[in-house]
Formats: C-alpha cells, sequence, structure tokens
C-alpha cells in the first residue's frame, strides 16, 4: 500500500484499480489463419453444448436461451393478434348494414377498446421485442442477449398481463371506453374494465421497458469485436433508435396511468374540472406516449426492409448513413407530433401550428428512408423473393398511408376528418403497410434462420395476394366513409346517412384480409417435421445471423468473429469457416458457463468476458408475483396485493443475488486469439451499470411527468394552486432533502472507501445510508401530514401526494439497495474488487437525489411562487 | 365534407382534390419505379446517382413540396376560426343530447333550443362549446371542421354557411354507450327566414287545441315530465332534459336519431332504452296505449 | 476522460442537431403556452418565436459545420465502411451534417406559424 504521511485523507489506500484487457487487438492476418486442432474444436464444441443445452420436460419453460424466449414471445403476441383480428371481425359484421344489432352498443364498445388495445399493446410493440430477442444475438454474433433472465421475465409478465387484459372479454368486463382511455369517460365509467386497462396494460408497459433497456444494452455492449459503430447492421441501428425511444415515450404513459388509478381508487382528482383537475392533462400524457409509440411500431419493421432489401439486391444498402439519418431523425421528430391528435381540442392555433409543422416535418426522414430501399433495389439487381414480394406490398400500402398522412398533419383539413373513417383508414395503411406487411415479409425471410426450414412459396404467394386484395377492399372504401362524414367507434348508423354500400363493401373486404392471414398462420404452424432442413444460408445474405449452423445448435455461434465489413458474410473470406473451427474468440467453456463478450460502445474493442445467466425458476416466480401485484389492485384486494408485490420484489433479490455480480474463479482469462479479457468489471465498463442507467432515463421521464404535470395546472387553470391553498411545511421538506443528501453520500462514500479496501468504514455507512434513507422519507411524509392537506379535496393536494409517494417509493427501493451491497460485503459476495453492486446501487442514488431535490422543490417552495 | 354548403367546407373540399391528384400522381410514380425496378430488372444504377436519387426524391421534393403545403394550411386556420359577426350558438353537450342556446345579442338573454342547429347563410356565426360529465365534439361536416366539447373548458369555433339546405351532424367524440346516436338535424336558412324562425323559437309553447292535445297535456303534467324538461309558458320548468318548448318544429327526436313523428314519439316514450341505450329518460311503458298516443300527439304539435 | 468524449467519436456530436430542435420546440411550445395562457400578448410571443428560431438556426448551422469538417469524405469512395478510425470519424460526420439539415428544416418549418397566425385562439 502507497501511504503518504502529510496529510489524512491521502494516508488512505489507493483504490484497486480497474482491470483492463490485455494482449493483441485487433487479430493479425497470420493469427487468423493458423488452423485449430480438430481434437481440441470437438472437445470445446462439446463443452459448449453442454453449456447451452436447453432443459428438458417440464423444466424446459424455465429455459431463458434468447431463441427459445423469443420464439414464445413471437408466438404469444402472435396469438394475441389472431385474438384481436377477431374481434375487428366482429365489429365489421356489426357495421356491415345500417341499423344492425348483432353486437350491443356495450359489447361493440368493449370490442373496439379491446382491438385496438390489444393491438398496439399486446402485438405491435411486443412483437418489435420478441423479434428483436430472436434476432439481434444473431445479427452480432452474440450468444445471447446480455441479460437473458430478463428476457424471460419479460415474456412470462407479458403473457400474465397479456391474458388477464384480453380475457376480461370472456366475462363481458372489458374495458369500454376506447383505447385512449380519455377522462372523465374512463374515470367515471363504472366496474373494473377503467382498472383492467390501467394496471394491467402499465404492467405490460413496465415488462417493455425492460426489454427495450436490455435491447439497448445488448446493442451497444454486446457487438462482436471490430463491429464499429459505422459497420452495425441497419436493423441494429434500428433497435437502438427504437430502445430509447421506448425509453421516453412509454413513462408518461406509465405516469399518467399511475395517477389514473390514484384518482380511481382514492378519488385524487387529477382530471376533474370540478376539483381544479383537467382531462386535458391526461390527453397529453397519453400522446406523449401514443405518437412514439406509432413510430416504435413502424420503424422496426423498416429495420426488417433494410435486410431484407440489400439481399434481394445482392448490394449493400445504399445510403446507409442516409438511413441512420433517418432512424435518427424520425426518432426525435416524433417526439414533436403528440398535440396532432389534439387538434380539435381548442389550443392556441399557435400551438397547433408547432405540431403541425413538425408533422410535416418528419415525412422527410421518412421519404429518404423509402427511396434509401428504391435506390438500394436499382443499384442491385433483383431476385424476386417472396420476402420482397411483402416488402413491396408494403411500400405499396404504406405509401398510401404516408400521403394522407401528409394531409391530415394539415391542422383545418383534420378539423374535418379527424375521429372520421379517413382517420381510420389512414391509421390502418400506416400500420398494415408499416407493420404487419413487412413483418410478414421478415417472418418469410427469417423463418430459416429461426427454425431452419422453409415457408411455402406457394402458400406464402396466396396468402399475399389474398391479403393485400382485401386489405384495399376493406380500408379504401373507409376513406370515403370518413368523406362522407361517418364517425369513428360508432355501433351502427342510419340507413339514411348513407353509409350502408362502404361498409358493406368494407366488412366484405375485412374477411378476405382474415382468410389472407389464416393462410399465412396455417404456413407458419403447420407440421414441418418431414420437410428437410433449410441449406445455411439460403438468401445468400451478407449479415451475421446467417453464419448460424444447420441443424441449429443453441449456443448461437460457435466462436465470436472479428469483424471488418458491414457484410461480412459477403466481404469476409473464410470467415463462416473460422467461427465454425473455434478460431475467434471464446470457442471454449472451460469454466462450465455460459458467456458472451462485451465490446466499447462506438469502436466495438473488447472489454470483458460477461458471464450470463441460466436457465431460472426465480424469473417465473417473479413475474407470477409482479403480475399479482398489478393484477389483485383490480379487485380491491390491496393486502393481498401488498404481500404480492413483496413476493416479488423477493424473488427478484432471490434471482439477482444467485446469478448477478457473482465473484469469478479468476479475474482475467483467454479468450482466444492471444487476448486476455476480465471476467468482472464494474462501473461504466459493466452492462448492468448501463441497464441501471438507461432504466433510471426512463424512470426520471416518468417522474419529469408528474413535475410536467404541476406547470400544466398552472398554465392551464387560472386559479393554480388555489389563492388559499394550503401548502406543504418547508421545515420538514428542508429536513427530508438534507437527510437524502446524506444517504447519498453515505452510499457515495461506501463506494469510494470499499474500492480502497477500506471495508469497514464502507459498511458503516451502508448502515447509516438506509437510516438515513428512512429519515428523509418520514420527513417527506410529514411534511404532508403535518400541512393537513387532503388529496381529494383539489388537484392541487393531490398532485404534491402523487409526487410524493412516488419519490418515496423510490426511496425505499434506494434503501433496499444499500442494504443488498451490505448483505453482499457482509457475505463476501461484494468485495473491493468486486463492487459491481455497490457502484450500480450510487448511479440509482445519483438518479434518487435528483428526484428527491426535484420532488422537494416541487411540492416545497415552487407552488408558493406560481 | 364532399359536397360543402359552407365557407369552410368548400375551401377543405377544394383542398382535398388539390391533395388528391397530387398524392395519386405521387403514389404512382412511387410504386411505378418500385414495380420497374423489381420486375423489370433494369440496368444497374450506379451508387452516386442513387444517392442523388435519395437527396432528391426524399429531401428536396418534400421540403419544398410540404413547406408550400403548410403555408397554406397555417394562413388558413385563422380564417377558420375568425371570430363570428353577430350571433352566437352556445352549444353544451349532454349525454347523448345537445344543449343549445341562441344569442343574438351577447348582453340579452338568450333563446333555449334543444338537439337542432339553425344558422343564416351569408354571415359567420360564433359558436361556443362546453359539455358537462364528458367530453364530446361537435361537427357538422358539409359546414367545416368540429372542436372537441370539454367539461370545465370553454371552447369556439365560428361557421359560414353558403347552401340553404337540412343537414346533419354528429357527436365524433367517443362519448360512452350511445355515442353512435348523438347526432342532430342542421338547418341552414337565408338571413330572413332566419330571424322569423327566432322570433318564433323565442316564443312561449303554444296551448294544445284539440282534445287528445288537452289529454295529453295533462299526462305531461302528470306524470312528472316537467321535473326534467321545460315548455315554456306551463308549470314545466325541468333542466335536466331537452326544452321542449318547440320540439314539434324541430327536424329529428331524440338528437337525430328518430323522424319527428307521432309513432316515433310514442315508441320513444315507451322505450327509450331500446332506441337509445344509457338514455336517462325513464320508460312510460305504464301507460296505457291511448295514453301514450295522446301524449305524443301533444308533444308533436309544439310547433 | 476527455479521450472517451471526443468529438470524432462521440454519439452525443452526431445527434446534437436534433437535440438543438427538441430544445428548441420545447421552448416555443412552453413559451407559447405560458404567454397564451397568462397574458395573451401574442406580438410576444412571437417575437420569441422567431428569436428563438433563429437562434436554434444559428447553432444548428454551427453544428453542421463542425460536422461538414468532421464529414471529410474521399470523393472517390464516399461509402465510410472500412473497420477503420477514419471512416469511423467521417460516418458520424456524415450522419451529423444530415441530421443537422433535418433538424433545421425542423426548425423553420416550426417557426412558420409566428408569421401566419396572430392569435391565440
Amino acid at each position: 500500500m502507497n501511504r503518504n504521511p502529510t496529510k489524512f485523507w491521502r494516508r488512505w489506500p489507493d483504490p484497486i484499480p480497474h482491470p483492463k484487457a490485455e494482449g493483441v487487438f485487433p487479430p493479425t492476418q497470420a493469427m487468423l489463419s493458423e488452423p485449430v486442432d480438430p481434437a481440441t474444436a470437438e472437445a470445446q464444441a462439446a463443452r459448449l453444448r453442454k453449456v447451452w443445452k436447453l432443459p428438458t420436460g417440464a423444466h424446459y419453460w424455465t429455459a431463458v436461451n434468447n431463441d427459445q424466449v423469443g420464439k414464445w414471445y413471437t408466438m404469444t403476441a402472435f396469438g394475441f393478434m389472431l385474438m384481436a383480428g377477431l374481434l375487428a371481425l366482429a365489429i365489421r359484421v356489426q357495421l356491415a348494414v345500417p341499423d344492425n344489432d348483432v353486437l350491443s352498443a356495450d359489447r361493440f364498445n368493449q370490442f373496439f377498446t379491446m382491438h385496438g388495445s390489444a393491438m398496439m399493446f399486446l402485438f405491435a410493440v411486443p412483437l418489435f421485442e420478441a423479434f428483436s430477442i430472436l434476432l439481434l444475438p444473431g445479427l452480432l454474433g452474440a450468444r445471447d442477449m446480455p441479460f437473458p433472465r430478463l428476457s424471460a421475465y419479460g415474456y412470462w409478465s407479458f403473457l400474465i398481463g397479456g391474458c388477464f387484459v384480453l380475457g376480461s372479454i370472456l366475462f363481458d368486463v372489458a374495458p369500454s371506453s376506447g383505447w385512449f382511455m380519455y377522462p372523465p369517460l374512463a374515470t367515471e365509467g363504472e366496474g373494473i374494465g377503467p382498472d383492467i386497462w390501467l394496471l394491467g396494460l402499465s404492467f405490460i408497459e413496465v415488462a417493455s421497458i425492460a426489454a427495450a433497456v436490455e435491447l439497448i444494452v445488448g446493442t451497444i455492449k454486446c457487438r462482436p469485436p471490430g463491429m464499429r459503430i459505422n459497420l452495425m447492421p441497419l436493423y441494429a441501428w434500428y433497435v437502438l433508435v427504437v430502445g430509447v425511444m421506448i425509453l421516453f415515450a412509454f413513462p408518461p404513459l406509465i405516469a399518467g396511468d399511475f395517477l389514473f388509478e390514484l384518482q380511481r381508487s382514492l378519488d385524487w382528482p387529477f382530471f376533474d374540472p370540478e376539483r381544479g383537475g383537467d382531462p386535458l392533462l391526461w390527453q397529453h400524457l397519453f400522446w406523449i406516449f401514443g405518437h412514439p409509440e406509432v413510430y416504435i411500431i413502424f420503424l422496426p419493421s423498416i429495420a426488417i426492409a433494410s435486410m431484407v432489401v440489400p439481399t434481394a439486391a445482392r448490394q449493400p444498402m445504399v445510403g446507409y448513413s442516409w438511413v441512420v439519418l433517418s432512424a435518427v431523425g424520425t426518432g426525435f421528430l416524433s417526439f414533436g407530433l403528440w398535440v396532432h391528435h389534439m387538434f380539435t381540442t381548442g389550443l392556441p392555433q399557435l400551438s397547433l401550428g408547432f405540431f403541425s409543422a413538425a408533422s410535416e416535418a418528419v415525412v422527410i426522414p421518412t421519404g429518404v428512408q423509402l427511396f434509401a430501399f428504391v435506390a438500394t433495389l436499382m443499384v442491385g439487381r433483383v431476385t424476386m423473393s417472396l420476402p420482397i414480394l411483402w416488402i413491396a406490398g408494403a411500400f405499396a400500402v404504406f405509401t398510401v398511408g404516408g400521403l394522407t398522412g401528409v394531409m391530415v398533419a394539415l391542422a383545418p383539413f383534420d378539423w374535418q376528418v379527424h375521429d372520421t373513417y379517413f382517420i381510420v383508414a389512414h391509421l390502418h395503411y400506416t400500420l398494415f403497410g408499416g407493420m404487419v406487411f413487412p413483418i410478414i415479409g421478415g417472418v418469410y425471410y427469417f423463418y430459416p434462420f429461426f427454425t431452419k426450414k422453409m415457408l411455402s412459396q406457394r402458400l406464402g404467394r396466396w396468402s399475399f395476394w389474398t391479403t393485400f386484395i382485401g386489405f384495399n377492399v376493406a380500408f379504401m372504401p373507409m376513406h370515403i366513409a370518413g368523406l362522407m362524414g361517418m364517425p369513428r367507434r360508432i355501433f351502427t348508423y342510419p340507413e339514411a346517412s348513407g353509409w350502408g354500400l362502404v361498409n358493406l363493401i368494407s366488412t366484405f373486404g375485412a374477411f378476405i384480409v382474415a382468410a389472407g392471414i389464416l393462410i399465412f398462420a396455417w404456413d407458419l404452424i403447420r407440421p414441418k417435421s418431414r420437410q428437410p432442413l433449410t441449406e445455411r444460408n439460403p438468401w445468400r445474405a451478407g449479415t451475421l445471423e446467417w453464419s448460424h449452423s444447420v441443424p441449429d445448435e443453441s449456443w448461437g455461434v460457435r466462436s465470436i468473429p472479428y469483424i471488418t465489413s458491414r457484410y461480412p458474410l459477403w466481404d469476409q473470406p473464410d470467415i463462416v469457416e473460422r467461427m465454425d473451427s473455434g478460431r475467434y474468440y471464446l470457442a471454449d467453456a472451460r469454466e462450465g458457463l455460459r458467456e458472451t463478450i462485451i465490446t466499447s460502445a462506438v469502436d466495438a474493442i473488447p472489454q470483458s468476458v460477461a458471464r450470463v445467466t441460466g436457465p431460472a425458476v426465480c424469473t417465473l416466480v417473479a413475474a407470477f408475483f409482479t403480475g399479482g401485484a398489478f393484477i389483485l389492485p383490480v379487485f380491491h384486494l390491496y393486502w393481498a396485493a401488498g404481500v404480492s408485490g413483496a413476493l416479488a420484489v423477493a424473488a427478484v433479490i432471490w434471482w439477482l443475488w444467485t446469478s448477478t455480480a457473482q465473484v469469478p474463479e479468476t479475474p482475467m482469462k483467454d479468450v482466444g486469439l492471444g487476448l486476455r479479457l476480465p471476467t468482472y468489471v464494474s462501473g461504466p465498463d459493466a452492462p448492468g451499470w448501463w441497464a441501471i442507467f438507461i432504466t433510471m432515463t426512463g424512470d426520471a421521464t416518468a417522474f419529469a411527468s408528474l413535475v410536467f404535470a404541476m406547470f400544466y395546472y398552472w398554465t392551464a387553470n387560472p386559479d393554480f394552486p388555489p389563492q388559499d391553498a394550503i401548502h406543504t411545511n418547508l421545515f420538514w421538506i428542508a429536513a427530508g432533502a438534507i437527510f437524502f443528501i446524506l444517504s447519498w453520500a453515505a452510499t457515495f462514500g461506501a463506494r469510494l472507501l470499499n474500492r480502497r479496501t477500506l471495508v469497514k468504514y464502507a459498511r458503516a455507512l451502508l448502515v447509516a445510508g438506509p437510516i438515513a434513507a428512512l429519515c428523509g422519507a418520514a420527513c417527506l411524509a410529514l411534511a404532508f401530514w403535518v400541512s393537513g392537506m387532503d388529496p381529494a379535496t383539489h388537484a392541487y393536494p393531490a398532485l404534491v401526494a402523487a409526487i410524493i409517494v412516488w419519490t418515496l417509493a423510490h426511496v425505499v427501493l434506494g434503501g433496499i439497495m444499500q442494504l443488498y451491497c451490505l448483505a453482499g460485503s457482509l457475505k463476501g459476495k461484494l468485495t473491493p474488487q468486486y463492487d459491481a453492486d455497490l457502484w450500480n446501487t450510487t448511479l440509482f442514488w445519483h438518479f434518487l437525489l435528483a428526484t428527491c431535490i426535484i420532488a422537494a422543490l416541487v411540492v416545497g417552495p415552487l407552488p408558493r411562487l406560481l | 365534407m364532399l359536397a360543402p354548403a359552407g365557407r369552410d367546407a368548400a375551401v377543405l373540399s377544394d383542398l382535398f382534390w388539390v391533395m388528391l391528384t397530387g398524392a395519386v400522381v405521387l403514389w404512382l410514380l412511387m410504386n411505378g419505379l418500385m414495380l420497374y425496378v423489381t420486375r423489370i430488372n433494369p440496368e444497374k444504377m450506379s451508387r452516386r446517382r442513387a444517392e442523388v436519387l435519395i437527396l432528391g426524391g426524399g429531401v428536396i421534393f418534400p421540403a419544398v413540396t410540404l413547406a408550400a403545403l403548410l403555408v397554406f394550411s397555417l394562413s388558413e386556420m385563422p380564417q377558420q376560426r375568425a371570430i363570428g359577426e353577430g350571433l352566437i350558438v352556445k352549444v353544451t353537450g349532454e349525454k347523448w343530447w345537445w344543449r343549445v342556446e341562441y344569442w343574438p345579442d351577447p348582453d340579452g338573454s338568450p333563446i333555449v333550443s334543444a338537439n337542432e342547429i339553425r344558422l343564416p347563410t351569408g354571415q359567420r356565426s360564433e359558436i361556443e362549446l362546453g359539455a358537462n360529465e364528458v367530453i364530446h365534439s361537435f361537427w357538422i361536416p358539409v359546414l367545416g371542421g368540429k372542436t372537441d366539447m370539454i367539461p370545465g373548458r370553454k371552447t369556439r369555433m365560428s361557421l359560414e354557411p353558403t347552401e340553404v339546405g337540412n343537414f346533419r351532424g354528429q357527436c365524433t367524440e367517443f362519448c360512452g354507450l350511445s355515442h353512435a346516436l348523438m347526432a342532430f338535424g342542421v338547418v341552414v336558412e337565408s338571413p330572413e327566414d332566419f330571424k322569423a324562425w327566432l322570433e318564433r323559437e323565442a316564443t312561449d309553447a303554444v296551448a294544445p287545441t284539440d282534445a287528445q292535445s288537452r289529454r295529453g297535456k295533462e299526462i305531461f303534467d302528470g306524470s312528472g315530465c316537467g321535473a326534467c324538461h321545460a315548455v315554456r309558458g306551463t308549470d314545466a320548468t325541468g333542466k335536466v332534459g331537452p326544452d321542449l318548448t318547440h320540439l314539434g318544429s324541430r327536424t329529428t327526436l331524440a338528437a337525430g336519431t328518430l323522424p319527428m313523428t307521432v309513432s316515433a314519439l310514442e315508441d320513444w316514450l315507451r322505450d327509450p332504452e331500446r332506441l337509445k341505450p344509457g338514455a336517462k329518460m325513464p320508460a312510460y311503458d305504464h301507460l296505457s296505449p291511448a295514453d301514450l298516443t295522446s301524449l305524443a300527439v301533444y308533444l308533436r304539435g309544439l310547433e | 476522460m476527455f479521450d472517451r468524449f471526443q468529438r470524432t467519436r462521440s454519439l452525443w456530436h452526431m445527434v446534437a442537431a436534433p437535440l438543438v430542435w427538441a430544445v428548441h420546440f420545447v421552448s416555443v411550445y412552453a413559451a407559447t403556452s405560458v404567454i397564451c395562457a397568462k397574458s395573451a400578448a401574442t406580438g410576444d410571443a412571437r417575437a420569441i418565436i422567431v428569436g428563438l428560431g433563429l437562434l436554434a438556426i444559428s447553432v444548428i448551422a454551427f453544428i453542421g459545420w463542425r460536422a461538414w469538417l468532421q464529414r471529410d469524405l474521399d470523393p472517390d469512395d464516399p461509402v465510410v465502411n472500412q473497420a477503420t478510425d477514419d471512416h469511423r470519424r467521417a460516418f458520424l460526420g456524415h450522419v451529423g451534417l444530415l441530421l443537422a439539415a433535418i433538424s433545421a428544416i425542423g426548425v423553420t418549418y416550426v417557426s412558420l406559424p409566428a408569421i401566419f397566425i396572430g392569435t391565440c385562439q
């Protein structure tokens, strides 16, 4: 130890340095061309196969491999889509003729609400996540996603939540206020329908954010060595953009759900104009989510097209930078569109003008994208295959939706067609063209990658033409119905309206679409055991996923390659042979652990070996109890929900304790090609740290939405906070803030001291931290309590209470994390060298401190100034 | 909207036809190009020219076209929301009907009506909108755009009808069970006819003249209809339901759901729930058929 | 430490222009909402919108110029698809430049309402 006698703090031991990669990188040609001894290779393959083996029997469902979870996820989302499609057929039957009474008004409202909700929340967004979980490791030559158990947890949450929400329709208690749930209609709604929507879908949104976190980390940290940011497959670029969009789009809705459910269960009047609330606040929060959502659905499908098109053209994508521009640009601009769903709400015309302008501007990156496809096809020679047929169909359909989109983005035109069937037609053209067609094209393209079997060319063609024709028959007449004045969401219309014929044609078309989708579904699930396996790269594509061996091996890639091209299979000769022979990285699993390589974010320089997790029951248990915590409050079983929530937290702790940040058997290991990598990293080099950072960014967005609500009320309501309002007690607010700063400082100090091997002091701080957090929480609660504010009387005290509840929940979580680190330190799981948990907890506390200070300001001094 | 009868709707209809033509041409060009490259396998194009295509088709062309559209629509917005020139119509959305007040003089007193909008041609009338309970949206397709009616907020719009005629308006924001059955009749008249009608509308209800109507009025008074409905000039002063003073002169019954006939009135009185699910109007099926007819005749006669 | 954030390697610099767009968008929206709700002095709102628009355009122009310098493509081989520092640098510069162009169009569009709409109604 290096000791300096002069200054007190200089006498502290130096911090333990973080291990860094050692050895050769990039590998030389000579190293790459050196053959591998076949006997060694065989032994390595046997070990890898054992490590990555799928669990069998009933344990199969504990699997976490990305290819398994991805398949369940995809099929579940597809199943929900079929059910939502059935609802659409029922809707079309009811509307086929004027004054029809096949469905009652109430049932019709349940059906259209669930059709929209299920298609959006149970099909479109989860399908992107499912597809990406399936594809991404393949595209990036990785063994698996960085957090396989998180994928599994997300899937089981999705399944439980989806069945709950969609199942409600069988009991005739489904939500019936529309998928947009506008208050006061939805807040006043009787029965449990709105609660099912709010709680069930919040549960799924949380799972969606979990998946987004994993996909972002997967894209920036799990690329193969050498795959710099300018070589990334375009699909990965889209995953990155969409992941970040989810992170900023979903939290406002979660915040909205939080307020909404508080109003429904505790009568806190956030949206009640009689008591200072405002129904439009929900519309803002909903559409800040809702419009980016459209692009969250659309961009992944474009991503699929950007994989199919270059393969069909036998040409690298033309204008790669342009496509990246398009993805990133669309991602940004899509957040400036939300008010175009609110053009008719009487907002200031100037404000409408901004959103109209931004809605037109977003056309430009989308147009760039489409022209990049056309240009690529023009540069190459197209070999027409089934996937490109679906993509071409998507192009034809989507351009119609895009062009009508240009029209409805003009505010005066929207005043006419808003909430009419013109919009129904427009949105289905964008979503079918921008999602369903390309996704099915993608399924035809990637099916041989997923299953090593081909789908039928003949059925595929039939399915395409049936769906394509049926779609246009169903939806083209809806434009006319809308222009004739037919509003949306009506369960019947009079004969005299003259809308009968166009509706009958639409209904007819809807059944043709259903037939087309059924043909596809049959092709997908028909038994294929007697069908021969495909060859290894049937489309002669250039990207890494087609290097996977046939028959399939659950290890993904035999060895993780070194990449120097955007299309390695086209440009890097011998790459597949070298991967197969184990010439590249991590060709072995000597320690019997699942591993993948972590690389730097921009230049993909290897940084460490990540030990990824294997099959587990704890994720299933955690998802089950999380589901309970969300679902039981619907039936007002609050105690049971609380117990379920506590059990969920316990299950998550069990999962983290037993499988994350495990002390490795050796600090460094040889990964092949003369490279030695650390087996344990903490801080910004670790994927877990990134995951916390990304999650907390989303969490901060949700919190920002609550703060936005305070300012929103202030602008929307001339008397906010009310002149005679009671405010929180400033003394206790200040005391709470000081305790939170102390708790944060204790956590931060514990991390610094622990790294400097002063373990005892670090433990002391980890004891002090939760105590200070608890005191701070008590002060914050007292500040509200002693003031005598009553949340049920007015939106102002209600919002203050909501912000305090939100903050307290986070402080409790922060305290649990401090105690987790303390326990780790005592049990030897957390040492001065292996301190990832403490880094992550400190990062959480950075965000938490910001939350607490802002919360203190917003509930304390700020309202006195407004 | 395709057969406009108002200034705003006509402008938007013209705008639509222009945009539709442009859209069809663009669609044919883009998809023709796509068909050409995928089916006909043309000569390979150089990558340089391909990038020019992306720049020209994806950036320059849309940036210019969209700017032109945007400039047109932004300059149109203030005109379509211009302040009205005299008449103010206040409309309040209820579940599922429309409370209507005409204010020819903003400082005077209103003329109360319901479920029908009458407007004069040749001037821009101010429409003030509000709602109780839930959000609705006020739309007359042939005249112009729509505006939402939001509880706790006042919203406004204005309309400038140009053609005389009978039209239909409807609620366009989903407002619950009978959203589909929340419509209204629209009558556009010449300024003179409108003035005459408004004067008539301001008067009290006509007293029943024949025996059946008189019997109908007795039933009306005896069944407590006046607790919810107002008939000016009588004891019925309820404010919960639509004003019935001149019910018989409206073109529709039950907010655009039924024709204004005696038999439709009878059906409505007997079982409103069947005709309009969730309606607050109670059923009067305990009345004898003869009494129901008398009541219907009385109501139909309130012209 | 600064090595991590050097310009030619930074995704943050690549998205600087759209970030300016986003900040500009939020600012004009917030300014309009507050002015329309609290004072209805539309003249102020229009002046602020035009001012913010000009400011944002200047910042984006500066970012675009820096990106232009960073782009520095080989005119005979503009496709930056090599696994080299140079190509990664030029790629990030190129995308940054294109994003600056789109952001400039976006800011211009969003400023247009101030010219044509004179009221808060």
